[in-house]
């Protein structure tokens, strides 16, 4: 570990319980939950509480509870979760290539918003060849993206009812598809892949979905991405060549481009899964703006776990535009020997420096980040 | 997995996904080789159906022993035709690759637009004096058999033998991947033949009989607008055990036609001699029971209004429309592009729902049709997943409150897997033009692709247009389907079928005769009065009637992944 530098991990809570390789973890977004998702084909999800300091308003204890785990019904491993951006309902993306649509059972109305009934499989999505990858949500959940070794990225429009309809299937890449995730506010789909692209996609509102441009750059595999999660002005990815690069959109009219702006180095091995932190209100310095781009969290094949500080400064007379990132922790061998294969920041308020690991060990880490 | 090669000092390596490298073979040890991916050899049918993955080995190799280079090879081969063992080259094309010719030709020329029969004439000699084939038809007459076949198996269905909604039959994309990935779709597939599948019970068994050649004298070439009308060649139900042939031996597509030309310096914009002369195909004012086809004719360019994929909605409605006790009338709605129609007939009277239809193109579409032919008939649908997940189907539907109406299921979808149906097949010319940059080189020049013999490959034309570049240029899509219909009815929406439907009958009086003396010939009925297609013959010359108009489908097993896929 490098003792120099200035952030500090502290493990919070080591969740065992799946009998297989852990792969993938998804945060709520409105209710204390935390799902995880393994190779033994159940999801399982963890109550949490926390108790606040009275004096700064920061976070003293953090209190993981075992609530219930899904077994799910898929014949083969459960690759990802994701959930709705109303929290009310999971997506489970499984190698037996089906996608399944998961609620609670609302045994009354006045309970709605912390239901407590049991997790029922409300929706099978079928049409992957093979192997489904990643699944997502769109900002409004509308939309529903997934993609596969079958070289595919699907969208599905969200109707009432656990009823979806295919609004794409989109061929584009060459190779298996690793990973998809939306825009954060606009209605913009990003894909990563074997055939070492990324691809963005957008709706022609008289047509299909099509691929608007194609990101390439990487040596290796694209495994992971992810979008700066308040404007969406950049993408983050993550590679097999052991980088990680950051895409700056660029502002023109009618058209989506993007400029790779950053390679970040510091992963030995494949950086299998990253992500992006808010940041706090930009600041100007001498002339300067500068504005945090908050922490990127990234993880991979080395085990080891770095969080990046990315800062775009504008220059005041030139106007331009510079991207700088620094690592402010590092914590080796998060999961012993094992393979990191997931990591998330919680996006619950208050608990934002918190961030949760799965690994090969079939173990769900959390931990808090002191910068 | 590794593969040595024996002469040189590289390995290809297979990874787990299935990839293939290059590996310098001294450094496979140390783990540490630097390797090249290597480009996968695949015969791909992205332009067809586009659902990689679909087709098996043996299907490529079945692919790829149906080639433009195998027709030249055959026809180099083919010993005199004094010899016993000379076969009768036979070329049937169909009317989508006419139209991507004529558009093709028209988009490179200032002349005036050329029309399918002049296209079919140009091609016909070619084929004729170039290549050496005997016979040329088109496929629209072997289409209308189809229709009338397709509509007489829709009233058994509605009559309850078989099941509703019938789904169209002639896309074998459709076929293959119903077969492969959606079993439980495949009673609803209506079992009549796709017409280059009667086109060849035609060639092979009708004008065989009358040419006194046996089905394996002949040899019978296609030309498809698709890819996987090569499959649906190839497939077992069309081969003939007791003369070891098919029904079709050799599919190419409009590109692979087109290559031939131009290997063969043949300029297909310039005119040949009678190109506009229609082909006298018999005297249909003969009396039942007679011969009325003249030589070795077939009526030619049968116009069916509707859809350039075949009209096989339009053409149930307008027999529908037809025989109707009561006046109906007709709804379209979009269901958000025109690759996705539902048509309603209604009695104007009672205001009765008699039929619902839909026309329902492109792979997308496709996949909420599987979802709503499952749901509405509460199945299981696709290869499921085990436990929790089995069952739900019905389940859903249970959950909607207040939701009693009941499912307006179909009675009949047409469907195809390409987005705009046929006339964008997989096997169509591309557009010959670059719209990006207007035309203009790399140094200004303006250049005209196709005449200095460029010629684009998918990838081309995707980077040449840059954003945008679909599968398919709609544009151009556009300019095939014009080029379709102005042989006859301008294809508009507004004026389907109603007041179409009168003409039909007229138009197609000819062709109707000419069908029936097919059927008497080849189903020999006893009664030999039959006035119509759709009229019952007796038992014996029905089980005829089945074998050569009707086909059938079954599951097949995806070929399972054996690798241990981690990722």
């Amino acid at each position: 570990m490098n003792v120099d530098l200035p952030g500090k991990f502290e493990l919070v809570a080591e969740l065992e319980g799946h009998d297989d390789r852990a792969w993938h973890i998804a945060w709520n977004p409105t209710r204390n939950l935390l799902a995880s998702c393994s190779a033994d084909k159940t999801v399982r999800l963890y109550n949490f509480s926390s108790s606040t300091n009275q004096s700064d308003g920061t976070t003293n204890g953090l209190t993981f509870t075992h609530n219930t785990t899904i077994p799910t019904g898929h014949t083969k491993t459960v690759r990802a979760v994701a959930w709705s951006p109303s929290g009310k309902t999971l997506a489970t993306a499984s190698f037996d290539a089906n996608i399944g649509i998961w609620a609670q059972e609302e045994d009354n109305e006045e309970a709605e918003d912390s239901p407590s009934g049991e997790w029922e499989c409300m929706s099978l999505l079928e049409g992957h060849e093979t192997e489904c990858k990643s699944i997502a949500y769109s900002s409004t959940g509308t939309l529903l993206a997934s993609c596969s070794r079958d070289k595919t990225v699907w969208i599905w429009e969200v109707h009432p009812d656990s009823d979806f309809e295919c609004m794409g299937v989109l061929m584009e890449h060459t190779q298996d598809v690793k990973c998809v995730a939306w825009h954060p506010t606009e209605e913009i789909l990003a894909s990563a892949s074997y055939d070492d692209t990324i691809k963005l996609y957008l709706d022609d509102p008289s047509d299909d979905w099509f691929c608007a441009t194609t990101l390439t750059g990487h040596g290796s595999t694209v495994w992971t991405l992810a979008w700066e999660p308040l404007q969406g002005g950049y993408l983050a990815s993550g590679s097999d060549d052991g980088t990680i690069r950051i895409w700056r959109r660029l502002p023109v009219k009618g058209e989506l481009r993007f400029d790779c702006v950053a390679v970040l180095e510091g992963h030995d091995r494949s950086v299998y899964s990253i992500s992006w932190s808010p940041s706090p209100p930009s600041v100007v310095v001498e002339g300067e703006q500068q504005c945090e781009l908050g922490l990127l969290a990234s993880t991979g094949g080395d085990g080891i776990v770095l969080i990046w500080q990315i800062t775009e400064t504008t220059e005041a007379d030139s106007g331009k535009t510079v991207i700088e990132h620094k690592i402010v922790a590092r914590i080796d061998a998060a999961h012993g020997v094992f393979d990191v294969n997931s990591i998330a920041w919680c996006p619950r308020t208050g608990l934002q420096d918190v961030l949760a690991t799965t690994g090969d060990d079939g173990h769900v880490k959390v931990w808090k980040i002191h910068v | 997995m590794l593969v040595a090669h024996p002469d040189v000092q590289t390995e290809i390596r297979v990874d787990f996904s299935g990839s293939y490298y290059e590996v310098a073979s001294n450094d496979l040890k140390s783990g540490a080789a630097p390797q090249k991916k290597l480009q996968t050899a695949e015969i791909s049918l992205n332009d067809c159906l586009a659902c990689s993955g679909c087709i098996t080995s043996a299907e490529s190799v079945l692919i790829s022993m149906q080639s433009h280079t195998e027709v030249l090879n055959f026809l180099e081969n083919n010993p005199e035709d004094i010899c016993v063992s000379h076969k009768v080259p036979v070329l049937s094309i169909a009317p989508q690759c006419l139209a991507s010719l004529a558009a093709s030709i028209s988009s490179s020329s200032t002349a005036a637009p050329v029309t399918l029969r002049q296209v079919l004439r140009r091609v016909e000699a070619f084929c004729k004096t170039v290549l050496g084939f005997t016979q040329v038809y088109d496929t629209t007459f072997a289409r209308h058999i189809a229709l009338l076949e397709h509509a007489k198996e829709y009233r058994e269905r509605k009559a309850g033998v078989g099941q509703l909604p019938m789904l169209a039959s002639a896309c074998p994309g459709w076929v293959c991947y119903a077969e492969k990935t959606h079993a439980e779709m495949l009673p609803f597939i209506s079992r009549t033949k796709s017409p280059q599948q009667v086109m060849g019970t035609l060639v092979k068994e009708w004008f065989g009989a009358r040419w006194g050649k046996s089905p394996s004298q002949i040899y019978h070439v296609s030309v498809m607008p698709c890819y996987d009308k090569k499959l649906e060649a190839s497939r077992q139900d069309f081969f003939n055990d007791v003369y070891s042939t098919r029904d079709v031996d050799c599919v190419i597509t409009t590109g692979e036609l087109d290559l031939m030309m131009r290997d063969k310096g043949w300029d297909l914009s310039k005119p040949v001699e009678g190109e506009d002369l229609e082909k006298d195909i018999g005297d249909t004012c003969h009396q039942n029971g007679d011969d009325i086809f003249l030589n070795d004719a077939l009526p030619e360019l049968v116009n069916h209004p509707g859809t350039s994929s075949g009209s096989y909605l339009h053409s149930l409605i307008a027999n529908m429309v037809q025989n109707s006790p009561r006046p109906v009338d007709i709804d379209v709605k979009a269901m958000r592009s025109a690759d996705y129609e539902e048509y309603t007939l209604t009695e104007r009277e009672s205001r009765t729902v008699v039929f619902r239809g839909a026309k329902c193109y492109g792979f997308r579409n496709l996949q909420n049709l599987v979802r709503k032919v499952g749901r509405d008939a509460g199945l299981q649908v696709g290869r499921g997943a085990a436990g929790k997940l089995a069952g739900l189907r019905g389940r859903g539907l249970k959950t909607r409150k207040g939701e009693v109406s009941a499912p307006e299921i179909y009675d009949y979808v047409e469907v195809m897997a390409c987005p705009g149906g046929c006339i964008n097949g997989g096997g169509q010319l591309r557009p010959p033009t670059i719209t990006q940059n207007g035309g203009v080189d790399h140094e200004g020049f303006e250049r005209d692709w196709q005449a200095s013999g460029v010629q684009l490959d998918e990838e081309d034309i995707g980077r040449i247009q840059g954003q945008g570049a679909k599968w398919g240029d709609k544009e151009w899509t556009k300019k095939v389907e014009l080029a379709y219909w102005q042989a006859g009815q301008p294809h508009d929406s507004e004026d389907v079928q109603l007041p179409k439907v009168n003409g039909i009958k007229n138009k197609t009086t000819a062709v109707d005769h000419a069908s029936v003396q097919i059927l008497r010939d080849l189903c020999k009925p006893k009664d030999l009065a039959a006035q119509s297609w759709l009229d019952s013959v007796d038992e014996e010359a029905e089980t005829r009637r089945r074998k050569y108009f009707r086909t059938q489908y079954r599951a097949v097993e995806s070929e399972v992944i054996g690798l241990a896929v981690k990722w």
